[in-house]
């Protein structure tokens, strides 16, 4: 079969399910058919993905097939189509393989769901999949918008998915909010883009941009536009208040949506429309600097989180920043590049500590510990999805950070690449204190008693979890090792720009102070976590209250928002209202006193008729 | 003066006065006999207009079958309210006014109009003339009438059947 | 006599019944108002159809007075059945469809 079937195939699939699921109601309510079907859907893709992942990366012009959707007067205003090049389908290979593996994994997570819940639930994992493949293989910005603002919706229906628990749903909410308010610049950036340049087409605009036929006025506005929707899917400082509340989902949908997956679209986009960026320098600093801030920000805040999925939420946050800072820096392969690293082990990493909070049923890392001797196969993946995370040779996430910090120091930006670096430390640190606490330390830390006591006989989990959940975990770790030795031993792709050859051993120097940092503190707790808070203390406080970021936008929201709102609300109660109820009072009184004639007297009628008789006559007197 | 002047003076204040007496009595029953009056007069004029037939008409039909029908209505909801229905007027003045007003507007076109012309001679008998008519020219009309009275008779008959 | 006196005669037992239809309270008065006005329509008929020389509207004569006997037929037993459900035949006190 040629890609561009493979791909259209990959891409219809899911949408196949999730729209049998959707409108079959009986096979909805169901349950596990409806997975069964949504699981073998996503798998198809996922063999359609990779084979079209070998016949792309034998063709050296990218693939595009394209059909007329808007008819405008000179050619069609926007195509539908699709656009295959190594980049799309790699991501295509990652979205299908991570969406495979949480489906697969889900089954046992979400076994104690009612069956109409869990055929709701893999709709929506279908109709996501589907939305996010659009996006990847969007030939287009048009189309890539749609199908942007449908993952927006799946996410927002899983992370809702218990809308029943108010935190929930109000997480659900602000995590559509926030995404949105990017979205509304992305949606600018799109139509200026347009009326600049008058395509859409990726492809085109590329040749546009290579032939220097495009207009750079203005266009600075239009790549910080795309930015900002960026900037509110990735999560990116000062919109990242959302993705540590989107974990209120259940936890495989954290692992595919808020890690591997949607959050890195902005990203993509951005890897996408390299070029354009490339014309606007002054945006792409920014992007770098917000990158750089939002690694370290979300690093700190990352350290001060005690619910285990928080610290991963924070630390996607974190990687999500290194992944921009290298876009900014001007070496998007870079990011991209750690994008798909990260989508491997941070999905292991959420499915990892679903396994645990599956077996403890708290998130709360006091609640834990000791939990190797339990369930040694989660703790040896976790650990092997940390020590990617913090970069360790041999594992995943080593060559993509290096890259990602020479990429940085190559681009300029000495200040993120700062922050990346003390990032980079934090990253291991937070990372460590987590596998300590949770799977070494001695469990139930006194002084921290919570709500509810756990008591290893009550929970049903003992040990490891059963197959459909430790499958999809070896396999992620796997993935992580193999990609990390291959890319640390064997594979030196010819790097685009010249990293200084101090880099890699203090970039790894500071992974491992930050493991040695945490063991010292957490496990042999030679240091004593209560001192380094009070070294700590101002950045500490800030880091706990999220930089006060929600209580700004809050008060945005109570005190400027809502003025304004009960504002206008007045003036249209009052002055809108008003008017048309004076004027529809009038109507009633007039009515009403019109109602008095008639009388429903048979007498009234015919002296009326007479009357009006003798008035016609009167009136037409001349005329006969 | 001839026959015919005479006549039509005679009939006139007979029919004037007699409608008269209708609007005005106190009594319906005497109404009721008064309109009989105009009725009869009516035919008169429709025989001094030589139309003798629809004089017949005029005085089996309405005279004796439509003043009936009303005497026996009268008499029903007499019986029914046990009390002489007395009836009284509203509206005099208005009711006068208006149409004092029609007719003088009415006369006034009679007046304007010119349209007297001398009245011809009779060239064939009338009644034979309507008698054929009604039964080729206009025999659908005629059959059509006759289904219109059987379903006013059904419907009359359902409306003021006895009570259940 | 000229056709104007026949056509005046009219008009005024006209312009009778129609006084008679819009003073009169009962319900039987009124119809009786309404045989007057007919009547008076029946007369222009007859005297237009004797002074034109043909008998076109006295056929029409024919027909309206038959059909006026359908009317008060119908109307009679409207009154009848009106005094049945509100005991009285004012038509004053017949107000269903006041405002």
């Amino acid at each position: 079969m040629n890609p561009v079937t493979l791909a259209i195939l990959a891409l219809l699939l899911p949408a196949g399910a999730f729209l049998l699921i959707g409108v079959l109601a009986p096979l909805r309510r169901s349950g596990r058919p409806a997975a069964f079907l949504s699981i073998a859907a996503v798998a198809t893709s996922l063999a359609a993905a990779i084979r079209t992942w070998q016949l792309a990366s034998g063709s050296v012009e990218p693939i595009r097939a394209a059909w007329n959707w808007l008819p405008g007067a000179n050619g069609p205003l926007a195509t539908v189509g699709v656009l295959i090049d190594p980049q799309s389908s790699l991501m295509l290979i990652l979205v299908t393989l991570v969406a495979t593996l949480v489906q697969i994994y889900s089954l046992e997570y979400l076994h104690d769901e009612p069956p109409a819940a869990f055929g709701r639930y893999y709709a929506y994992h279908s109709l996501f999949v589907f939305s996010m493949m659009g996006v990847v293989l969007s030939p287009n910005l048009l189309q890539l918008f749609v199908c942007w603002e449908l993952v927006g919706v799946c996410s927002y229906l899983l992370i809702g998915f218990w809308y029943r628990k108010p935190e929930a749903a109000r997480a659900a909410l602000k995590a559509f909010w926030t995404t949105k308010a990017g979205d509304v610049g992305l949606l600018i950036g799109i139509v200026l883009l347009y009326r600049l340049a008058g395509t859409w087409d990726i492809l085109e605009l590329e040749h546009m941009v290579k032939g220097g036929t495009l207009a750079t006025a203005g266009l600075g506005v239009i790549t910080f536009c795309l930015y900002l929707g960026a900037m509110g899917k990735s999560a990116q400082f000062p919109l990242h208040v959302w993705l540590p509340d989107a974990m209120e989902g259940p936890t495989p949908v954290s692992a595919l949506i808020h890690a591997a997956t949607m959050v890195t679209a902005g990203v993509y986009l951005l890897v996408r429309t390299e070029f354009l960026f490339h014309q606007t320098p002054q945006v792409l600093l920014l992007v770098g600097w917000i990158g750089g801030i939002t690694a370290l920000l979300a690093a700190i805040m990352a350290c001060v989180q005690t619910d285990i999925k928080k610290v991963l939420a924070y630390s996607t946050v974190s990687q999500l920043g290194y992944m921009m800072t290298a876009v900014g820096a001007g070496f998007a392969g870079a990011g991209f590049l750690h994008l798909l690293t990260h989508g491997v082990f941070k999905a292991l990493l959420f499915l990892g500590a679903g396994a645990v909070i599956h077996a403890v049923h708290s998130n709360e890392m006091h609640d834990m510990g000791g939990l190797f001797k339990r369930m040694p196969q989660v703790a040896t993946v976790f650990i092997i999805g940390t020590l990617s995370l913090a970069g360790v040779p041999a594992f995943a996430g080593f060559i993509s950070k290096e890259e990602v910090l020479g990429a940085t120091l190559a681009g300029g930006l000495t200040g993120p690449f700062v922050m990346l670096l003390t990032g980079a430390f934090l990253t291991a640190f937070y990372m460590s204190k987590v596998v300590f606490l949770v799977f070494f330390a001695a469990p139930a830390a006194p002084g921290h008693a919570h709500g509810h006591t756990h008591d290893d006989g009550h929970h049903g989990h003992h040990g490891d979890p059963p197959f459909l959940m430790a499958g999809p975990l070896w396999i992620l770790a796997i993935a992580a090792i193999v990609i990390g030795v291959y890319s640390t031993f064997f594979h030196h792709a010819e790097p685009e720009f010249a990293s200084p050859g101090w880099l890699t051993p203090v970039a790894v120097a500071m992974g491992l102070a930050g493991i040695v940092g945490a063991y010292l503190t957490y496990q042999t707790r030679t240091i004593s976590a209560d001192t380094l808070a009070s070294v700590f203390a101002p950045i500490r406080v800030a880091a706990v209250n999220k930089f006060w970021l929600d209580d700004l936008y809050l008060f945005i929201y109570r005190h400027i928002l809502l003025a304004f709102a009960r504002l206008i609300g007045w003036t249209d109660r009052y002055i809108v209202d008003g008017v048309l109820n004076v004027i529809s009072a009038w109507t009633l009184d007039g009515g009403d006193a019109l109602r008095r004639i008639q009388t429903g007297r048979v007498g009234d009628y015919i002296f009326a008729v007479a009357a009006g008789l003798l008035v016609l006559m009167l009136w037409m007197r001349g005329t006969l | 003066m001839n026959g015919e002047v005479l006549a039509f003076w005679v009939l006139a204040v007979g029919l004037v006065g007699s409608a008269l007496n209708v609007v005005l009595s106190k009594n319906l029953f005497h109404s009721v006999l008064w309109l009989a009056a105009a009725l009869v007069g009516t035919a008169g004029i429709f025989i001094a207009l030589d139309a003798e037939f629809l004089g017949a008409v005029q005085v089996l039909l309405y005279a004796g079958g439509v003043i009936t029908v009303v005497v026996f209505a009268i008499v029903v909801t007499e019986r029914l309210v046990g009390e002489r229905l007395s009836q009284t007027s509203r509206r005099i003045l208005g009711g006068a006014v208006v149409a004092v007003g029609v007719l003088a507007m009415v006369l006034n076109v009679i007046r304007r109009s010119g349209i007297d012309m001398p009245r011809p001679e009779m060239t064939a008998d009338i009644t034979k003339w309507m008698g054929i008519s009604l039964l080729t020219q206009f025999l659908l009309p005629f059959e059509l009438l006759g289904v219109l009275l059987l379903a006013g008779l059904l419907a009359a008959t359902y409306f003021a059947r006895p009570e259940e | 006599m000229p056709l104007s006196a026949y056509l005046s005669l009219a008009a005024v037992l006209f312009s009778i019944g129609l006084f008679g239809v819009i003073t009169r309270r009962n319900t039987v008065g009124i119809l009786l108002g309404v045989e007057l006005m007919l009547n008076a329509v029946n007369i222009n008929f007859v005297a237009f159809s004797r002074f034109h020389g043909t008998a076109l509207g006295m056929i029409f004569t024919l027909f309206a007075i038959c059909i006026t006997v359908a009317e008060i037929a119908l109307g009679l037993a409207l009154v009848i059945l009106l005094f049945r459900m509100r005991r009285t035949s004012t038509a004053d006190h017949i107000d269903w469809l006041k405002g």
